[in-house]
């Protein structure tokens, strides 16, 4: 079946590698990359632990054919710190507790990105509804919530 | 996911010919939020996907000189919510297109897609029943445009032919004075699918309701425009009670499906009830 050569930025770095069509962005990025940060949860769509920024926009990369991506920019969890700094995202996460098992983290994390990327200072409503497309089975949410928000607040106040 | 051939046209007429070429072999894929599903789950083993992604004349929002809007089938669902143009010319669908599933689909899955797959348990195709929207398609063989309601035939499937191709949306300008509103029921706020929606176009003269178009959805295999509660409304005073067995008659005219999300009884009720809800606040009576 049909091979491609394509070419994608993955965190700011650029490759170019041949997959087989029905490679999904999930395992680009998790089995060629060995950027496991991205995780495969409910292999059905429903969970949004496999969220990743594409081109700036939040997707789900278990529904996203590698193919589809060629030419794209991609963003995943590994890139959102800044050497040893954490994002204030991640930073607020540990804080506020927005995490216990961990599983769905990486997925929450880049959801938040994408909503304070275009809004920076969302109400709790708005980010109840960024973060609508994610599953978490540990914290009941609230404490996701109290994260984005100081994270909102703190890099506003920066 | 079975293997398979990535092939990417860059015309609808290659595409076209591609379909009849590998028939009932090939998928068209879009955004692919739902047909990818399809394939991790063996519901679909295709052999050949054709991707539509590098056809530039499916994409776009533009409005003619008569006012009609045309929504290129790749338009996807946050494009859709996020358009000047739509939300000048037809608020509802960019409300819509707002809370359609989740982000993430909405980034990637296309209005176009989510017509074709013609999953009864969505929001766009009753809406845009109300709307009176008509759908273009085109194959190699030339080009037709067919009323919402003509395309969209049964549970998950369409008129498309083998060859054809879904290229727009088409809506028709809206009157002057008519309100649309669009609700639909959740059965739990985390849940992405609708299972009852509704909507309502009306127009009224003060009490008076000059006209009336409303349309149930996702609780039948197709939209169900809902004429016996139109008529009963249309050169009325809109009062509760009349608006009530309006609800009612929308309650009785359709033939639920039953499934695990719901009965077919349950489902009869929360249409009565999404029903009643939208047209009260439709007509002033309340903001339900």
């Amino acid at each position: 079946m049909s091979k491609h050569t394509i070419s994608i930025t993955v965190n700011r770095q650029r490759h170019q590698m041949e997959v087989p069509a029905r490679r999904l962005l999930a395992d680009l990025l998790r089995e060629d990359l060995h950027l496991t940060g991205t995780k495969r949860g409910c292999e059905t769509g429903t969970c949004g632990a496999c969220s990743v920024l594409l081109n700036g926009e939040l997707v789900k990369s278990c529904l996203s054919l590698a193919v589809q991506a060629d030419g794209c920019a991609i963003s995943t969890v590994e890139g959102l710190a800044n050497g040893d700094h954490l994002h204030p995202l991640q930073e607020c996460f540990m804080q506020c507790g927005g995490l216990q098992c961990g599983y769905c983290t990486p997925g929450f994390l880049m959801a938040a990105a994408a909503l304070l990327a275009q809004n920076p200072n969302p109400t709790e409503a708005e980010i109840r509804k960024a973060l609508n497309g994610n599953l978490c089975r540990c914290t009941g949410y609230t404490q996701i919530v109290e994260s984005v928000m100081r994270a909102a607040q703190r890099m506003n106040a920066n | 996911m079975v293997d398979f051939d990535f092939l990417e046209p860059q015309t609808v007429a290659h595409a076209s010919q591609l379909l009849a070429q590998y028939g009932e072999d090939a998928r068209l894929i879009a955004g692919g939020t739902a047909l990818i599903l399809a394939l991790r789950q063996r519901m679909l083993q295709p052999r050949q996907l054709i991707s539509l992604t590098k056809i530039e004349k499916l994409r776009g929002i533009t409005v003619d000189n008569a006012g009609t809007l045309r929504i290129g089938a790749l338009t996807r669902h946050s494009e859709v919510g996020a358009s000047e143009t739509v939300r000048a010319h037809h608020p509802v669908l960019a409300g819509l297109a707002r809370v359609l599933a989740n982000p993430q689909v909405r980034n990637q899955g296309t209005f176009g897609g989510n017509l074709c797959y013609a999953d009864p348990a969505t929001d766009p195709p009753g809406c845009l029943l109300a709307l009176e929207a008509s759908i273009t398609l085109e194959s190699q063989h030339g080009e037709r445009t067919l009323p919402i309601a003509d395309f969209l035939v049964d549970y998950f499937t369409t008129a498309i032919e083998q060859d054809e191709i879904l290229v727009a949306i088409n809506v028709p300008a809206s009157k002057a004075n008519s309100n649309a509103l669009y609700t639909r029921h959740l059965r739990t706020a985390a849940e992405h699918r609708p299972l009852v929606n509704f909507t309502s176009i009306v127009e009224c003269e003060g009490p008076l309701c000059i006209d009336a178009r409303i349309v149930t959805a996702a609780s039948t295999i197709t939209p169900v425009r809902c004429t016996q509660a139109e008529s009963l409304l249309r050169g009325k005073t809109i009062t509760p009670e009349l608006v009530d067995a309006a609800a009612q008659l929308v309650e009785t005219q359709i033939s639920p499906i039953s499934d695990s999300r719901g009965t077919d009884d349950y489902r009869r009720h929360i249409a009565g009830v999404v029903a009643q809800r939208n047209l009260r606040k439709a007509f002033g009576l309340e903001n339900a």
